[in-house]
């Protein structure tokens, strides 16, 4: 188990230099004027130089990404070419919030998705079946900014049960609860919906095993059968979705955090590469990047303790 | 099994540990929220804009966003009346012109930025030499580029020598880039993060991407304002905006897209501001390119353009002018309003037929936002009915601008908001050969026309300078070297609680004035 960590870590590292040069390589080649953008349309030549020159924005390609590399090694992922505040920092501020979301609609996902999926395993093709099964077919195909708009419409505006957007208050707090319940209701319904189809399949293959037989041949308790006996084995697959779907969440969620005007790293990335913003692109894209390896790694060492007889030594 | 639990709780822990390392309450931003609640007549107002400000300090920003938060902190030495679009003193008590390379500005006396340091000719000369550094590194230094230094005369007594003639130099001054700053405050902290002005109101905090928040300042030298606090909200949504404004989360919003108006419009709670402003979008020619300067195509190009029909789609927001120079920029004369090329389509259809302009298809360049798209689209239309054949070819912000820039277009929609309301603002950086590659994204030159623009540069005489600019104005209608769409209203839609808001024609505004009832 250390074995893997220490790996995953290893592999971390050369990850994170591939993927910044990739990135620094795509931005460098991808139109657009860092510089003009700063100066606005109504900048003159003479301001765009100066801008450039601040910026550094003239040196070649290598000497820009080495000094990048340079100083993100000792910690220091550059300043903002637009706000000239420190990377780090803006993404401090942001990621609370994307994590709160993800969390929340991961929660709403995972309830709504096992349960909806084990109904609709046990009572397979009755009516339960086909309502959870048509629920899962919507709840993938509705996009989330329709369903975040509708939603606000009902509850916000017309019941003003909750607030139209925002995320400003502590979650432990009755404010900063009902900031979350839209945001993660319209972001989790789409990963209830893939949890559910997942939790099905994968239900109905166990729950034909031998050993499920031969418990209720036994006279093993149904209750026991179903919770202890076959969730447990059907929960492989279950985790795997779950996990790629965290990782996703947890590199912000553009769309949600945009219809909740929700501070995140997503709207923060999708900003900062509409303006240009090298080295906030950087520091988002990296950062997105670890917490898909240590969401990959947690999952891997789920599986052990749902299964023991996989082993990573 | 104990040391597997234990380390799926430590890795947990691990992305949890970036949840609890910063507090997510901005300080100073308790109660608002919901503000349909008890405390209606809080002197309070929630205002959300869709992009976070780019930074606070007026050197270094150039956007419209930065500027409404700016307007409010800091304060310019003129400014230009919304209503009477004249030039009138604010921090500056009087000017004098004793020759045409010299201006002498007397200072208004007792005032003291945020900070207690003192407002006098020393803190001018500091802004604008800061202005003007290469070294600064300002979006904006060409607006003092015709500066040749700023001396202080006395305390209160600022004169700034110009290399040439410079009539536009007061609206220089009166934009939002111009704005005096504390040198005190700029020597301690970034005023970028953290703003120290002479304005009406101060500074308290600005969380990232979130909202930015001021307060009153009480020692305002013209008296403390109504509100006691302003928060910018940043919500990128226009239709969450409009939600937040009929429930009372925001109270007022701005730049209404025509496709919400009926929407908003139909609220009971929110009255909708509407003002003639600077704002123009026009479509141009990439001029450099042979076929551009046929004049016959132009004219082709403009008889084919039904702009009326045009102008009908924006549900009343757009005003329809051919005059390059809107009613409300410095420069405009009434007779340019009908002096483009009228719409018709019979005439364009014979001029393409003659000159064979069907046989190759034309690049029409448009940036993927506004209403760039929908002009795009009906032009597109208008012109096809005409016989010409037109690729519509959209791209997002920064490499339109990169694109229009290099000239890598036949034809494209640009706009100028046109925030010092002077016509050689608008003439000198888009249509001036010197700029040709940059901000003259057309990469129009015409001798004749430069001459005109310098000219109207270098007029100190007002009355002159409305005569050459009016005349330019023409030139350039006559050559149909840009076809405007249509001149803008600006806009805004507030809380009925709120009074007193007034919008400037280049669609910013000032919250001094503001209070609720």
């Amino acid at each position: 188990m250390i074995a893997l960590i220490i790996r995953r870590f290893l592999q971390l590292v050369f990850l994170l230099f591939g993927i910044s040069f990739l990135v620094f390589s795509s931005m460098y080649i991808a139109p657009g004027d860092p510089a003009a953008v700063i100066g606005g349309p109504t900048a003159t030549e003479s301001d765009i130089s100066a801008i450039r020159a601040n910026l550094g924005l003239d040196d070649p390609f290598l000497v820009q990404y080495a000094r990048y590399v340079g100083n993100a090694v000792q910690g220091d992922f550059g300043y903002s070419y637009q706000t000239t505040q420190p990377v780090a920092d803006a993404i401090t501020v942001r990621f609370p919030n994307t994590l709160k979301l993800a969390i929340a609609s991961m929660v709403v996902a995972v309830i709504i998705g096992i349960i909806t999926g084990l109904i609709s395993a046990l009572r397979q093709n009755s009516w339960l079946d086909v309502s959870a099964t048509t629920f899962a077919l919507a709840g993938i195909s509705i996009p989330n900014f329709w369903l975040g708009a509708i939603l606000i419409l009902i509850f916000s505006v017309n019941l003003q049960w909750l607030p139209v957007g925002g995320m400003s208050n502590p979650f432990y707090t009755v404010e900063g609860l009902k900031e979350l319940v839209l945001p993660a209701i319209t972001l989790g319904t789409g990963s209830a919906a893939m949890i559910a189809r997942m939790a099905r399949s994968s239900m109905l293959e166990v729950i034909r095993a031998d050993y499920v037989r031969t418990a209720r041949a036994k006279g093993v308790r149904e209750k026991n059968i179903i919770w202890i006996h076959t969730l447990k084995n059907a929960m492989i697959p279950i985790i795997t979705v779950i996990g790629l779907n965290f990782g996703f969440l947890l590199g912000g969620t553009i769309i949600t955090e945009k219809v909740f005007a929700i501070n995140g790293v997503g709207r923060l990335m999708i900003d900062a590469i509409a303006a240009r913003d090298f080295p906030m692109v950087q520091g988002s894209v990296l950062l997105v990047a670890t917490l898909f390896v240590l969401v990959n790694l947690l999952v891997d060492i789920v599986y052990t303790y749902i299964d023991p007889r996989i082993k990573y030594d | 099994m104990k040391n597997r639990l234990l380390m799926v709780f430590t890795l947990t822990f691990v992305l949890l540990l970036g949840a609890c390392s910063e507090s997510t309450i901005p300080e100073g931003a308790e109660g608002g929220g919901q503000g349909n609640g008890s405390g209606d007549v809080d002197q309070e107002i929630i205002y959300a804009a869709t992009s976070d400000v780019v930074g606070l300090s007026p050197t270094l920003t150039n956007d419209s966003v930065s500027s409404n938060v700016i307007e409010q902190v800091y304060e310019k030495l003129f400014v230009r009346n919304p209503e009477t679009m004249e030039i009138e003193p604010k921090l500056a008590e009087s000017y004098e012109t004793p020759d045409d390379l010299t201006w002498v500005i007397k200072l208004k006396e007792d005032i003291s930025f945020h900070d207690g340091t003192p407002f006098n000719a020393e803190a001018v000369k500091y802004s604008f030499d800061k202005l003007r550094d290469p070294e600064t590194a300002a979006p904006r230094a060409s607006l003092l580029e015709p500066v040749d230094e700023v001396n202080v005369l006395d305390d209160y007594t600022v004169e700034i020598k110009t290399k040439y003639p410079y009539g536009p130099l007061l609206s220089a001054l009166s934009h939002a880039n111009a704005a005096i700053i504390s040198p005190e405050a700029d020597e301690k902290q970034d005023l970028m993060q953290d703003p120290v002005g002479t304005g009406p109101f101060k500074f308290v905090s600005w969380t990232t991407g979130d909202e930015v928040v001021l307060e009153k300042n009480e020692d305002y030298w013209e008296g403390a304002p109504d509100l006691d606090k302003v928060t910018l909200k940043v919500v990128p949504e226009i239709s969450t905006a409009i939600s937040m404004l009929q429930t009372g989360e925001v109270s007022f919003i701005d730049g209404l897209p025509s496709e919400q108006i009926s929407r908003i419009e139909a609220l009971e709670n929110v009255d909708i501001i509407r003002k003639e402003g600077t704002p123009v979008y026009y479509l141009t020619f990439n001029h450099s390119l042979e076929r551009n300067q046929d004049p016959e195509f132009r004219k082709a190009v403009a008889s084919a353009l039904d702009r009326d029909a045009f102008v009908e789609k924006l549900n009343g927001l757009g005003i329809r002018n051919d005059s390059i120079l809107g009613p409300q920029v410095f420069g405009y004369d009434e007779e340019a309003s009908d002096a483009g090329t009228d719409y018709n389509v019979e005439e364009a259809k014979k001029l393409v037929e003659e000159n064979g302009y069907d046989s190759e298809p034309i690049k029409l360049l448009t940036a993927n936002r506004d209403n760039f798209v929908l002009m795009a689209e009906i032009v597109q239309a208008q012109l096809t009915e005409a016989g010409f054949t037109v690729e519509i070819e959209t791209m997002e912000w920064a490499t339109f601008l990169d694109t229009a820039r290099t000239g890598a277009y036949d034809m494209t929609f640009l706009s100028w908001s046109n925030v010092t309301g002077d016509g050689s603002e608008m003439f000198y950086p888009n249509f001036h050969s010197d700029n040709v590659g940059n901000s003259n994204r057309a990469q129009y030159s015409n001798p004749e026309f430069d001459k005109l623009v310098e000219e109207s540069r270098t007029t100190i005489d007002e009355n002159k300078r409305k005569e050459i600019l009016n005349e330019a104005n023409h030139a350039m209608l006559e050559d149909n070297a840009a076809i405007v769409m249509y001149h803008g209203i600006v806009t805004a839609a507030t809380d009925k609680s709120i009074k007193g808001l007034q919008l400037d024609p280049n669609g910013q505004w000032n919250l001094y004035n503001v209070s609720r009832e």
